[in-house]
């Protein structure tokens, strides 16, 4: 534990000389493949609180989404999100969805209805975190939906990104598509290093909260 | 000429009415220079054409023009952070061609933290048709466009249309000048060209900086557009400082060619202005981007060796392969025999040594150069040398003879020695260097574990690289013998000639029998009974002429002229049957059974893919030891065959016995010169396979099976 402490104390450091070096402002500060991932402590729908380090030791895979975006309904509709989501329980991994929409905007649930969608669809999270104020989306820079981050056994980002190479949000371009999630995760199972730790996620945007 | 030209005019135009009325009448669609729109309640596309009439052999524009709604948006090439670019799929008669959209500017357009790059209110996306010379005029050029856009305000709805646009075909092309006029517009606003090569390169850890040596110095509101989507963070600001603009390197980062394009947009003098610009990257960018930021959360295995190998170590390796061939069982008698002749020799002229020496290592580099010449002039890949019947066999004859003269079979009269074991025990220069060749040739099967890598590596290079690398193998195959040449002193640390060469070179001659029965077995696995046959003559005929020259040695020169004579004839006839009989067998070579291996080919892969169905593909060779090995240790295993029944894995052979061309290519896509190569295909239609090590165990192949099916055959272990 203290060693964590000190890790991230070092890493915020290294972060605020690095920002003051290059004498940029803290404008954005989406997570990186190959750091720490950003810790945090989000209400689930089952009102429990979310915590990261609760997961210490185990792979983390965060999926932003937005049930009515039509890149997000592609891969549900087609079921291949849900049977990511099992395969992933299987290997032990936890999948935690976030849903970022703030009241008012598009994909913007309650609990229940988060609840609802989970079982009509069959899809497989370990939980759903709920994000109105987008400020897990801020913390990690999600950009769309879906946006995909694992997160190993250690805390570090591994993968940060599209769920796969094919930017369309045409249920035809699932055939042959490359599953960076699947890649990624068979790569850390290996112990080798993952190949493509970073892509360009697609999607919709994701419906920031305005900074409060 | 006027009183004739008007009436035709006028008849014309009744012509052209007629023609509207019937194409009114007719359901086709209407002949004009704008298609049917297609609306949402966010989008009023069409596609617009600047001809009413086209001409044959013109090139002229169209455009996708779409209205949107107040608030929404379309994309541009390269979208932002999110979002899809309008994408135009044509259908057009042969001979027509559609140029790529030209895209005009974007605009940067905000969603607070996020940015897009497109289009707001009306944007029109120019696209150049050619009409070939040969159309003919009275006809009617339809041109079929399917698009598809993303629209996006906060919401994103994805919409498609499908435009038809049917122009009569004339000798002279009619403008429509009110669509000309706008296509015109959206023409001239695009981005025009820099006129000056801009450069990015590294600033710090995560910056970079794109140097502009041609912005005008008064320029503001400055703004790069890049057109790939993994190079800078779309929404970070872009402070412009002495003619250079700071970016924000992506998270994605990764730039995959030396220039990388984009449009550049600014104030000057107050007029928007648009560039169209190309920037070199700096080198060492492109090798960041390669370089993965990852730290491996568990680290057991150092990474193999075949992934990345420069130059220089693949020489290493080729050179340290080579050195590790001098201890195979084949070929370690023929090179150890020769050290001992250097230590007969060496007693007489240490000068001799040397010279003998040099010519084995001459004959080494020159088999070795026609071997790599071969390989890399016929892209055969290594080991061809045994995919044919007659060679083995030949091999076989070789490795039974120097057995049998290691043995002392052939050691009758004194001089008979140097026919026995072929040329390579004569002594002096000439043998020395067919020792060399000698021990090259008996080498090639056994190098597949250790230079698998370089030799796969090797072939992708140059052929200058290619054939460096074949060479300082090479070197290192000769660096013992020559080693000793020059340091006959290390030769003073062998007891003292004697007996015990004798018993040792006799018992050299067994791996060299050994060598020979695996011989005739590959052989045998080639070409079925018949190659078991025509080795067995061989060796029988050899063997039949040395005795005959042998036994007439000492007799008159009459009858050791008539045994030669029947000795060349008899190894003709011999070569003859051989090569007449030896034929690669049609039969596939795999053992039937009801768990042995499909056959490999790679529409066999794709069509199992499809089914859902993980495949494993064994890519072997009969003469390949270390494939032997592997399915003995690893693939025959109870566990392996337990886990691809469990995981519904579908095994498939590629034989590489005989020469096959599409085993060949798909060995040289993976980077491999030879077998084995391991390849395990998840069952997802078109799914990139896993590249197993060259050497197997068997946890790693139930490992991987379990990765291609992406589930555990046990409960997972707990993370």
């Amino acid at each position: 534990m203290t060693d964590v402490t000190r890790q991230s104390f070092i890493a915020g450091l290294t972060a605020i000389a690095l920002s003051l070096g290059s004498g940029a402002a803290f404008a954005q500060s989406a997570a990186k493949p190959g750091a720490k991932a950003p810790d945090f402590s989000v209400v689930d729908v089952d009102g429990k609180l979310q915590k990261l380090s609760d997961y210490a030791g185990k792979t983390v895979i965060l999926e932003w989404t937005n049930h009515d975006c039509p890149y997000v309904r592609k891969h549900y509709n087609s079921a291949t999100m849900q049977t990511l989501q099992k395969d992933m329980a299987k290997d032990g991994i936890v999948w935690l969805s976030v849903i970022s929409s703030p009241v008012g905007e598009q994909g913007h649930v309650d609990a229940a209805k988060a609840k609802e969608l989970t079982k009509t669809r069959d899809a497989a999270p370990a939980s759903i975190l709920l994000d109105p104020k987008s400020q897990l989306a801020r913390a990690y820079g999600a950009q769309t939906t879906p946006h995909m981050y694992i997160i190993d056994p250690k805390g570090t980002l591994a993968y940060a990104g599209a769920i796969d190479d094919k930017p369309s949000s045409s249920a035809s371009s699932l055939t042959g598509a490359k599953s960076y999630v699947r890649q990624a995760v068979a790569e850390l199972k290996a112990g080798k290093a993952v190949s493509e730790p970073a892509t360009k996620a697609y999607g919709c945007v994701v419906k920031y909260a305005p900074v409060s | 000429m006027i009183a004739t030209s008007l009436p035709r005019r006028t008849a014309l135009r009744l012509l052209q009415r007629a023609s509207l009325a019937l194409a009114l009448l007719a359901p086709a669609p209407l002949l004009a220079a704008e298609s049917a729109a297609v609306t949402s309640p966010r989008v009023t596309a069409t596609l617009l054409s600047s001809r009413d009439a086209v001409a044959p052999g013109e090139r002229f524009q169209v455009a996708l023009t779409q209205k949107l709604a107040p608030g929404w948006h379309s994309y541009w090439q390269n979208p932002g952070d999110s979002g899809e670019a309008t994408r135009i799929e044509w259908t057009l008669p042969e001979g027509v061609s559609a140029g790529a959209i030209q895209w005009p500017a974007p605009k940067a357009i905000r969603v607070e933290p996020l940015v897009n790059f497109g289009f707001e209110d009306n944007v029109l996306l120019p696209v150049e048709i050619t009409v070939p010379a040969s159309a003919k005029p009275g006809e009617t050029l339809t041109l079929s466009a399917k698009a598809t856009w993303l629209v996006c305000e906060k919401i994103c709805i994805p919409e498609e249309g499908a435009f038809a646009l049917d122009l009569p075909i004339a000798a002279t092309g009619a403008i429509d000048t009110a669509a000309q006029a706008q296509i015109d517009q959206a023409i001239a606003a695009l981005p025009k060209p820099a006129g000056f090569t801009a450069k990015l390169t590294a600033k710090g850890e995560d910056k970079l900086a794109l140097t502009l040596p041609g912005l005008p110095a008064g320029a503001s509101n400055v703004r790069f557009f890049p057109i790939l989507d993994t190079l800078i963070e779309h929404a970070a600001a872009q402070p412009v400082d002495n003619g250079a603009l700071t970016l924000t390197r992506s998270t994605a980062f990764k730039v995959g060619a030396p220039t990388t394009d984009g449009v550049l947009t600014f104030d000057d003098n107050g007029t928007r202005r648009a560039l169209a610009l190309s920037a070199e990257v700096e080198p060492a960018l492109l090798l960041a981007a390669a370089a993965p930021a990852q730290v491996p959360a568990k680290v057991t295995l150092p990474p193999p060796p075949a992934e990345d190998l420069t130059l220089l170590l693949a020489l290493a390796f080729a050179f340290a392969g080579g050195l590790i061939l001098n201890l195979m069982p084949c070929v370690l008698p023929v090179l150890f025999i020769k050290a001992l002749g250097f230590a007969q020799v060496a007693q007489a002229s240490r000068s001799e040594v040397r010279q003998q020496g040099l010519f084995f290592l001459a004959g080494v580099l020159a088999t070795f150069f026609v071997l790599a010449s071969l390989v890399i002039a016929l892209g055969a890949g290594w080991g061809f040398q045994l995919q044919s019947p007659p060679l083995v066999i030949l091999l076989a004859v070789l490795m039974t003879l120097i057995g049998f003269n290691l043995i002392g079979a052939f050691e009758i009269g004194g001089r008979l020695q140097g026919v026995g074991d072929g040329l390579a025990s004569r002594s002096g220069p000439v043998g020395a260097f067919m020792t060399g060749a000698l021990a090259v040739v008996v080498a090639t099967p056994c190098t597949a574990p250790f230079m698998g890598a370089a030799m796969g590596y090797a072939l992708t290079q140059p052929p200058a690289a290619a054939l460096s690398i074949f060479m300082a193998l090479a070197l290192g195959f000769a660096a013992p013998v020559v080693a000793l040449s020059f340091a006959p002193g290390l030769l003073r640390l062998l007891p003292k000639p004697g007996r015990w060469m004798i018993v040792l070179k006799q018992a050299f001659a067994f791996p060299m029998f050994a060598t020979a029965i695996w011989l005739i077995w590959v052989a045998t696995m080639q070409a079925g009974a018949d190659g078991a046959l025509a080795a067995l003559v061989a060796i029988l005929v050899a063997g039949f002429a040395l005795w005959l020259i042998g036994v007439t040695r000492g007799s008159g020169r009459a009858l050791r002229a008539v045994a030669a004579a029947a000795a060349l004839l008899l190894v003709g006839a011999a070569s003859a049957f051989v090569i007449e009989s030896a034929t690669p067998s049609a039969q596939p070579t795999a053992q039937a059974g009801t768990d042995a291996p499909g056959v490999w080919s790679p529409a066999r892969v794709a069509e199992l893919q499809a089914q859902g169905k993980p495949v494993f593909v064994n890519f072997t060779a009969a003469w390949c030891i270390t494939c032997l090995a592997n399915d003995r240790v690893a693939l025959s295993r109870q566990e392996v065959k337990e886990a691809f029944a469990k995981l519904g894995v579908a095994y498939l052979k590629a034989d590489w016995t005989n020469r096959d061309p599409v085993i060949a290519a798909t060995l040289t896509e993976y980077g491999r010169a030879g077998v084995p190569l391991y390849l395990f295909y998840p069952g997802t239609k078109g799914a990139q396979a896993e590249v197993l090590p060259q050497l197997l165990t068997p946890e790693t192949v139930v490992s991987a099976a379990q990765r291609a099916a992406g589930k555990e055959v046990k409960t997972a272990t707990a993370q």
